[in-house]
């Protein structure tokens, strides 16, 4: 130990970290740059199929619906009445957001329309249904 | 303390020391790597009438197409089997090009079955779709 502190004081200082840390500051602002803060929704729905459905780049405000009409948004359940004024806080937050409305199957059309409506009514125009262009159908 | 000072002078071309700069740089990646979601939505756009309340906004022009409670599609005051709309959406169309359609909903009919619809009506090469409910 006392003998090893002493001797690389003339010639080594080390492994050249140079190379790693080039690396790893690529790594960091690929990450950064793919970092998107999509609010999750905190559960898992069985989303409908459609062929016609489009990938959005912007669309990460995720509400979903439950088959039995709860709403689940940023990991927590939410009233109805409370939709709003979420959306609102998150508008301000981050006003280029947009919102996509997973519903379940066999959620009905009335709550999806319910929670489209409140969602513009918070203020965010961009609303799309989620579906799963995947899904072989039926 | 001097010993250490002479060894700094001795080798200046090491540079400043980059480990605490290192261990910030790799905290920060560790934090970025673990928020990263790679969640990507697939959605359809539908257009909800402008008013608060659903206005019964029948342009004549527009094509509507019914979805009751149980899921059954209504076209033209005709039953007709969702994977038939886009056929019925086309034919329709090709009367009335630049129309829109209009999808009315029963309360409770599914998403699904919506959803089924809408990309039906895509298909049929209509993107002009506005959702409204009715009991």
């Amino acid at each position: 130990m006392h003998a090893r502190r002493h001797a690389p004081e003339s010639e080594d200082h080390g492994i050249d970290l140079a190379p790693m840390l080039d690396f790893t500051i690529n790594l960091l602002i690929f990450f950064i740059i793919t970092t998107s803060f999509i609010k999750e929704t905190g559960i898992t729905v069985f989303r409908p199929a459609a062929v016609t459905a489009e990938f959005r780049d912007t669309g990460n405000l995720l509400i979903a619906i439950r088959e039995n009409g709860d709403i689940w948004m940023d990991r927590q359940q939410v009233e109805l009445r409370d939709v709003r004024t979420l959306i609102e806080r998150l508008h301000i937050e981050r006003p280029d957001d947009s919102v996509v409305i997973i519903a379940d199957r066999a959620a009905g059309a009335g709550m999806l329309a319910r929670v489209m409506d409140e969602v513009r009514a918070g203020g965010i125009t961009q609303v799309a249904i989620a579906a799963d262009p995947n899904a072989d159908g039926g | 303390m001097r010993r250490r000072r002479d060894a700094g002078a001795l080798e200046s071309s090491h540079g400043i020391d980059l480990a605490p700069m290192l261990d910030f740089v790799i905290n920060l990646l560790i934090f970025f790597i673990i928020t990263a979601v790679f969640v990507k939505e697939a959605g359809l756009d539908v257009n909800r009438p402008t008013g608060f309340e659903q206005p019964p906004e029948n342009a004549p022009e527009s094509i509507q197409i019914q979805i009751l409670d149980n899921g059954e599609v209504w076209v033209d005051n005709r039953p007709v089997d969702t994977r038939a709309v886009r056929a019925n959406v086309e034919r329709m169309s090709a009367v009335s090009p630049d129309s829109g359609v209009l999808i009315i909903a029963a309360e409770r009919a599914p998403t699904g079955t919506l959803v089924e619809v809408v990309d039906q009506v895509h298909l049929g090469g209509i993107y002009d779709i506005t959702f409204i409910t009715q009991n």
